[in-house]
């Protein structure tokens, strides 16, 4: 792994998930890919977690799952996202940068600021 | 939520697609993994093994993708079943008996509460059925409790009783219906016009009778019923204005009735108008009911029952101020009773089924009982494994969880194995005569049942796992773990509660057994009455004398005479006769008679005899013992002579000194005119009217037919041949005289008496299955701890015996344990069986409800059992071998 690489901050994986699934419909391993490429390889996914995790959005009614042909001809299971998971993914997309830009205002705060 | 449970039901419902996708999908991960590695330079076969390498273990994430769908408890339930049917399996004799305790335990549950639902819970078939109530007259001082009520009484409350929306009466009976030549006997209800309105059900289509409807010349007009409108007009709609003949009078139809519609337990098809003259609703008939017109009424939203009573008794004292026979009635005790129309109903049986009831669940208990015992004892066997698994880890979450899946599954294949045993238990019910219970119809196993056993089932189980999760994690590994595992803590409470358990299940029979013998012994007695007449050898049947044919009392009475000599005459009958009404008929009314010269004492009320009018030799027919004067025969009702007899109770009480003979009477409460008395030309023997338990002596007056006629009559025919082929020549006898008529109820007076004892009977023989079952039950208990006491004890008693102890000894030990079971449990179960007496008490019948005898048989019965169970396992305790005990382990 690459030193530009990052572990994942609990909690982040449902809502890249979510983020992967609302650009274009995908199946499993190509939400992985398609994490690593939209973070240009910074974030590693482990694949261990990441059908838990696909499983759990599903159940919740956030991803719909239908099958369909892979890209080289193979039944594979597509997962996209659902109104439901749309909003969701609105709603965390916006805590998480207020929560980002709140934790950098708090990092880049100086001793005259105090 | 909802979506989430909806996601889980399909994955439940579809759970092999879901393996199958989750397998493929994970696969199809791994390939195209390795495939991307391959093409990046890595060669095939260290690809493939990368791929799975950082995947991590496929089983878990297979573990973890379940759980995420919530299928986590599912599969644990599911293996937590398969270990129970497994340890089920693996000892079928403990299986066995545990199922058998529980199917039949459950169904005879089920069949008890199947009865108590359909009488006693289920509210009538009407809207706010709650509101409904029926007023009856009642004259206590003068031994008539009940007299229904009067047209008089209904058209001096309709609308006059603020605390009712609606009041109507009705009346129960029987016609002809149909043309000449096809006719049939229907029973009807004759209703008052507000009936359908009090009961808030009507027609489902047509019309209500209406007032103009209540007079003899205007009451041209039925109501069918859903199963004869369907079964006579095919269900046409049409059947509306068209006509039907009822006692050969043409009815127009105006209503049908919706399907569901029942009113009490009458199976009632046809419903006309109750028609009365002007006559009969005048002030002096106010008294007049006599038990065959009834009263309901709905109260209005609000109003209680106590106001309705004061309401009606506010009325009636208002309208006494006119009435000349207030002042008698007044000391008949008269009053109209306001009472919930449902409970009334069903008065008279809900004690004995609450006893049942409680019965059925002491034998419960006791099944309970014996089961919790043989689990623990089975707990016992397994601590060794049971503590392994805990020293290894398992939680105590899961130690109880795998407790009540076991005890779970037990008590819901026995809960499915009892409603089998509960089918045939309401099958039985319906042959010991439960389905002529009021209500007793409806008895039936439905989906209801079924739900309440499941239920039942599932709380047995819960109440099952209790004491064996207890006693599971108080199993301590290290001393299970001994190779000696006496001595512990669990072990010794354990057995108190098992010795406690058998104390509690030897209590519960005692009380049952004793229940059961005080109702049959009370049946016994009952049995043992005399009814006062030679019953045997005849047979009765009834005749309906209606229509054109019949106008009047002399056109019946040239019938009667007609039948009276026709079958007279037939081979093997020795003698005829034909009256009103008959004892045991189940329509017995008393009613008032004036004897001459008779003043009331201060306090002393009018009384209601039962009253008859015989035609023909109806006494020597029903067997009757002459003890003074004469009979009457045919010849007085046709002469016109004014005679009548009286029975020993009725001459007891009015000539106590003299004879009753040459005295005179008249029919009702006040003395009539000189032409219309009665002299009295003979005495019989007192007989039982209406039930064998009778314990008053109302006293009888018998009149002729021709003084006391009506139009319905029943003839009892006395022969040498058997009563059957006495009926088939009632039969042949009727038709030959007139055609259009038809015998009815036709029975032998022992089976009328018979069946009079049924409300005794059936108790008494369940009470008898319940108790032989308790005592098997307790002998399984008993049998059961004290097998597993010599198996625990076995190297304890072999080292005694190698130190000298006798066979004896040993086997006096064990015995000397149960009596003192059997002491402890007789003693709590004697005072049960106490208080069991004393709630009894209203369905008793000549026993005493502490019946030492009774209480002495019981003990007697159980101390046999219960020591009948310890012996085989005491001998088997004597004959422990020391060589061997020692050498075992």
């Amino acid at each position: 792994m690459s030193d530009k690489s990052a572990d994942l901050l609990p909690g982040t994986l449902d809502m890249l998930i979510l983020k992967a699934v609302s650009l274009k419909p995908l199946h499993g391993y190509g939400v992985l890919l398609r994490i690593r490429q939209i973070s240009r390889d910074a974030l590693q996914i482990p694949q261990g977690s990441l059908y838990p995790a696909l499983y759990r959005l599903e159940h919740q009614g956030l991803v719909a799952t239908a099958w369909g042909q892979s890209e080289n001809n193979r039944r594979a299971k597509y997962y996209t996202l659902t109104a439901a998971g749309r909003r969701r993914l609105r709603e965390e997309t916006a805590g998480w940068h207020r929560l980002t830009s709140a934790i950098a205002a708090a990092l880049n705060t100086t001793s005259e600021e105090v | 939520m909802l979506k989430r449970f909806r996601s889980l039901l399909r994955v439940l419902t579809r759970r092999r697609d879901f393996e199958a996708g989750m397998a493929e999908e994970l696969r199809f991960h791994l390939e195209q993994y390795a495939a991307d590695l391959t093409r990046s330079g890595v060669p095939p076969e260290e690809a493939a093994r990368r791929a799975r390498l950082e995947f991590g273990g496929l089983n878990s994430v297979k573990g973890d993708c379940r759980e995420a769908r919530g299928l986590y408890l599912f599969d644990e339930i599911e293996r937590e079943l398969r270990y129970a049917a497994r340890l089920l399996r693996k000892s079928p004799a403990f299986t066995a008996t545990a199922l058998l305790t529980l199917a039949l335990c459950f169904g005879a549950n089920l069949t008890i509460f199947a009865v108590i639902d359909a009488i006693l819970l289920r509210p009538l078939p009407f809207p706010e059925a709650g509101r409904l109530v029926t007023i009856f007259n009642t004259y206590p001082k003068a031994g008539v409790e009940r007299d229904g009520s009067s047209l008089t009484n209904y058209y001096e409350r309709r609308g006059h009783i603020p605390a009712f929306s609606s009041l109507s009466i009705y009346r129960f009976g029987s016609a002809i219906v149909g043309e000449a030549g096809s006719t049939g006997r229907e029973r009807i209800t004759q209703v008052s016009p507000d009936f359908f309105t009090t009961l808030g059900a009507g027609p489902a289509f047509g019309s209500v009778f209406t007032d103009a409807e209540t007079t003899y010349q205007t009451d041209d007009v039925a109501i069918l019923g859903d199963a004869y409108w369907r079964q006579h007009f095919n269900g046409d709609r049409g059947a509306i204005g068209r006509t039907i003949r009822v006692d050969g009078f043409p009815k127009t139809v105006v209503g049908v009735l919706p399907a569901g519609f029942s009113f009490l337990s009458s199976e009632s098809q046809l419903y006309l108008p109750l028609a009365s003259s002007p006559e009969q609703r005048l002030p002096r008939e106010r008294h007049s009911g006599g038990n065959v017109t009834q009263m309901i009424a709905r109260l209005k939203p609000g109003a209680t029952l106590g106001q309705a009573q004061s309401q009606i008794d506010a009325q009636n004292t208002a309208l006494e101020k006119n009435d000349p026979q207030a002042k008698m009635m007044a000391d008949a005790g008269f009053r109209s009773l306001v009472v919930p129309l449902h409970a009334d109903q069903v008065a008279a049986i809900r004690p004995t089924l609450l006893l049942l009831q409680a019965g059925v669940f002491a034998l419960l208990l006791i099944g309970t009982v014996n089961l919790v015992n043989l689990l623990l004892i089975r707990a016992s066997g397994r601590s060794k494994e049971l503590a392994v698994r805990q020293a290894l880890g398992a939680s105590r979450r899961y130690v109880v969880a795998e407790v009540v899946v076991e005890t779970t599954l037990l008590t819901l294949l026995g809960g499915l194995l009892g409603l089998a045993v509960g089918a045939g238990g309401i099958r039985l019910v319906a042959a010991l005569g439960a389905d002529r219970l009021p209500f007793g119809a409806h008895i039936a196993f439905d989906l209801r049942l079924a739900m309440v056993a499941l239920a039942a089932a599932i709380v047995l189980g819960g109440v099952l796992a209790a004491p064996i999760a207890w006693f599971n994690l108080r199993v301590y590994p290290a001393n299970a773990l001994q190779s000696e595992p006496r001595g512990g803590t669990a072990g010794r409470a354990a057995q108190s509660l098992r010795h406690g358990f058998i104390v509690a299940q030897i209590a519960l029979a005692f009380v049952l057994l004793a229940g059961a013998g005080l109702l049959g012994l009370s049946l016994k007695r009952a049995m043992a009455v005399s009814p006062g007449f030679r019953s045997d050898h005849v047979i009765t049947g009834q005749i309906s004398l209606v229509g054109n044919k019949y106008p009047s009392p002399s056109a019946g009475l040239a019938f009667t005479g007609r039948l009276v000599d026709e079958l007279g005459h037939q081979p093997g009958v020795l003698s005829v006769g034909a009256a009103n009404n008959i004892p045991f008929s189940g329509a017995n009314g008393k009613s008032a008679a004036a004897v001459e010269g008779h003043v009331l004492r201060p306090g002393e009320s009018p009384r209601g005899h039962y009253s008859y009018g015989v035609d023909g030799d109806y006494f020597p027919a029903m067997g009757f013992t002459l003890r003074a004067g004469r009979f009457l025969t045919g010849a007085d009702s046709r002469r016109g002579v004014r005679v009548c007899v009286v029975d020993e109770d009725f001459a007891r009480y009015y000539w106590p000194h003299t004879s009753a003979l040459g005295h005179r009477l008249f029919q009702g409460s006040e003395p009539g005119p000189e032409g219309e008395a009665f002299t009295v030309v003979g005495v019989v023997g007192s007989i039982k009217q209406a039930g064998l338990t009778d314990d008053a002596a109302q006293g009888a007056v018998y009149y002729p037919y021709v003084y006391r006629p009506d139009s319905n009559i029943f003839v009892a025919v006395r022969g040498s041949v058997r009563p059957d082929s006495l009926g088939h020549a009632l039969e042949r006898a009727t038709r030959q005289i007139d055609p259009e008529l038809a015998v009815n109820d036709i029975q032998s007076m022992d089976d009328r008496i018979d069946s009079s004892l049924v409300a005794r009977r059936s108790p008494a023989l369940l009470a008898g299955i319940f108790s032989g079952m308790a005592l098997l039950l307790v002998a399984i208990g008993t049998y059961g701890v004290l097998s597993y006491t010599v198996a625990q004890r076995r190297r304890e008693i072999g080292v005694r015996m190698a130190l000298g102890a006798r066979p004896e000894q040993i086997r006096g030990q064990f015995i000397s344990l149960a009596l003192r079971l059997l002491a402890g449990g007789a003693a709590l179960g004697l005072a049960g069986a106490w208080l069991t007496g004393q709630a009894m008490r209203a369905v008793l019948f000549h026993v005493p409800a502490h019946s030492s005898a009774i209480l002495a048989g019981s003990a007697g019965v159980i101390a046999i059992v219960a020591l009948a169970a310890c012996l085989l396992p005491a001998h088997r305790a004597a004959r422990i071998s020391p060589m061997q005990a020692l050498a075992d382990q």
